[in-house]
């Protein structure tokens, strides 16, 4: 008996022994099972956080509008993109369009005449450019006559080509490439003086404008010399009668060709310095008479018709030096209205200088013009001072001591005064 | 004077820029060398300069390089070449140093 409750105290142990494992796992399950159960309800607790911030967000609006901004975004990187484009086009277009040109005003004080506003033109000029190789140029002249009628001129419109580096072939009306004075200097922003030297305006000795062909260009000839060209074919000038005389040469450019007969001629100059230029200048062809005591002629001979000219031009420091001989020469013609030619000439020498930090200037000018008409003759001394408010826009004032036939106008001295601008 | 045919004259003339240049060596320079762009040969800024400041007052005041745009400085440069007589290349430098100091 005593052995079988011994045998029973040891089962009991023994299972007891046997289960301590599977208490020792029961209590492992349930600490893990707490720690699930605090780790679901952190997240459950940070899940209501985030819900709760998700609600709010959506109740601000913040996320509705996301996909809102970036739509915003791309249409305002396409819009700016658009903008730089457009902002850019004038840059990279072929074509340009340009209005330049100038306008003066004036006042004159003659002698033995009345003082009077007597100047105000205006010229504009358009350029019409396609790339590098075509540019449209036209300057028209608009002036109040004495009558005050407005007075509309071309003064030239040409199309100008550029075939290379080295010549520009100019078709058209162009001004006259002989000599320096009337292709470079006479618009009154630029002309230092009031006036155009005698001889160099309507029916003097300077040709004006022709209607043509022309090439021109420069070629540079080492690394400091260069020289410069032009020649044309064009149709040349017609001729004025009056009482028996050759009154005068008009050179206003004519889009037809009284004579038949082509007019030749061109400019050569060298520049061995960069700021000296001397340039001589020819031309030769025939001319007639178109015009006889006011009244149109037809069929009267044409004549031989020549051109020769000098000029040169230098900067040195504050000094501007500039001079110019030209003339037109008009052949006899038996048979004519007008048997007898003639020759227009005349030169002028000019000097410049720069004081007062560039923005006044001191200019003397003298000049002498020969003309187979007394009335026409006359030597000038012209002083001037000018005030250039900008380099474009100037103004002037100048006296003329002129010398010429007694009782004529160009006997008379003047004080001009004249505000130019060139834009 | 003696009587002449227009016609040789008028090719004699158009020889002209066979003899200075060859006419069908147009250099289209519309792109490398303007329009504000950096140029590809860095003294072209500086020969520019030079140009503009020897060329121009040989009949003007000098222009202040910020009187106009670029574009509108395209066409007066354009026309500037005709008058003046510049070379092409001449042209480009100045109206490059032109928009580049405007």
């Amino acid at each position: 008996m005593k052995k079988l409750v011994s045998i029973g105290k040891a089962s009991v142990l023994f299972i007891a022994v046997a289960l301590l494992p599977v208490l020792a796992v029961a209590q492992s399950d349930a600490q893990r099972i707490a720690e699930l159960e605090a780790k679901t309800a952190a997240m459950a607790e940070a899940l209501t956080a985030l819900q709760g911030e998700l609600k709010q967000a959506k109740q601000d609006g913040t996320l509705a509008n996301t996909a809102e901004l970036k739509s915003e975004i791309v249409k305002a990187t396409q819009y700016a993109q658009r903008a730089e484009k457009a902002a850019n086009e004038w840059k990279n277009s072929t074509a340009v369009t340009h209005i330049a040109g100038y306008a003066a005003v004036g006042y004159t004080d003659e002698e033995n005449a009345m003082d009077s506003f007597d100047v105000a033109n205006f010229n504009p000029i358009y350029h019409f450019q396609y790339g590098d190789r075509i540019l449209w140029e036209s300057e028209l002249e608009v002036n109040v006559g004495d009558d005050g009628q407005t007075e509309v001129g071309l003064e030239y419109s040409t199309i100008d080509i550029f075939l290379n580096d080295y010549a520009v072939l100019v078709a058209g009306k162009f001004i006259s490439p002989l000599g320096q004075f009337r292709q470079n200097i006479h618009p009154s922003w630029i002309n230092k003086s009031v006036s155009a030297p005698p001889g160099f305006g309507h029916d003097g000795a300077a040709p004006l404008t022709d209607v043509g062909l022309q090439i021109r260009g420069g070629v540079p000839l080492g690394e400091q010399v260069k020289i410069t060209y032009s020649g044309f074919v064009a149709n040349g000038p017609r001729l004025e009668g009056e009482g028996g005389e050759l009154h005068g040469i008009d050179t206003d450019g004519f889009a037809s060709d009284a004579d038949d007969e082509k007019v030749f001629g061109g400019r050569l100059s060298i520049l061995p310095l960069p700021k000296l230029e001397i340039g001589i200048s020819g031309a030769f062809g025939d001319a007639a008479i178109v015009e006889n005591d006011g009244l149109g002629l037809v069929g009267d001979p044409s004549r031989d018709y020549q051109v020769f000219g000098v000029d040169y031009a230098y900067q040195w420091g504050n000094f501007d030096f500039r001079g110019e001989y030209i003339e037109q020469d008009v052949g006899n013609a038996a048979g004519s209205v007008a048997s007898k030619g003639g020759k227009w000439a005349t030169w002028y020498t000019q000097t410049a200088y720069k004081f007062g930090d560039a923005k006044w200037e001191g200019v003397v000018r003298y000049a002498d013009y020969d003309s187979p008409h007394g009335d026409e003759t006359q030597k000038q001394w012209a002083l001037g001072i000018n005030y250039l408010l900008t380099p474009n826009a100037i103004i002037k004032l100048g006296y003329e001591f002129n010398d010429g036939l007694a009782g004529e106008k160009t006997d008379n001295d003047r004080l001009l005064i004249q505000v130019a601008y060139g834009y | 004077m003696k009587k002449y045919s227009w016609k040789f004259p008028l090719i004699v003339t158009l020889a002209v820029p066979l003899v200075f240049g060859g006419l069908f060596a147009y250099q289209d320079a519309t792109a490398e060398d303007t329009a504000g762009s950096t140029p590809a040969d860095p003294m072209q800024f500086v020969r520019g300069a030079k140009t503009w400041a020897n060329t121009c007052a040989r009949c003007h005041n000098m222009r202040d390089p910020r009187e106009l745009r670029d574009d509108q400085w395209q066409g007066v440069v354009a026309h500037m070449r005709v008058r003046a007589n510049l070379t092409g290349k001449e042209a480009r430098d100045v109206l490059l140093f032109l928009q580049q100091s405007n």
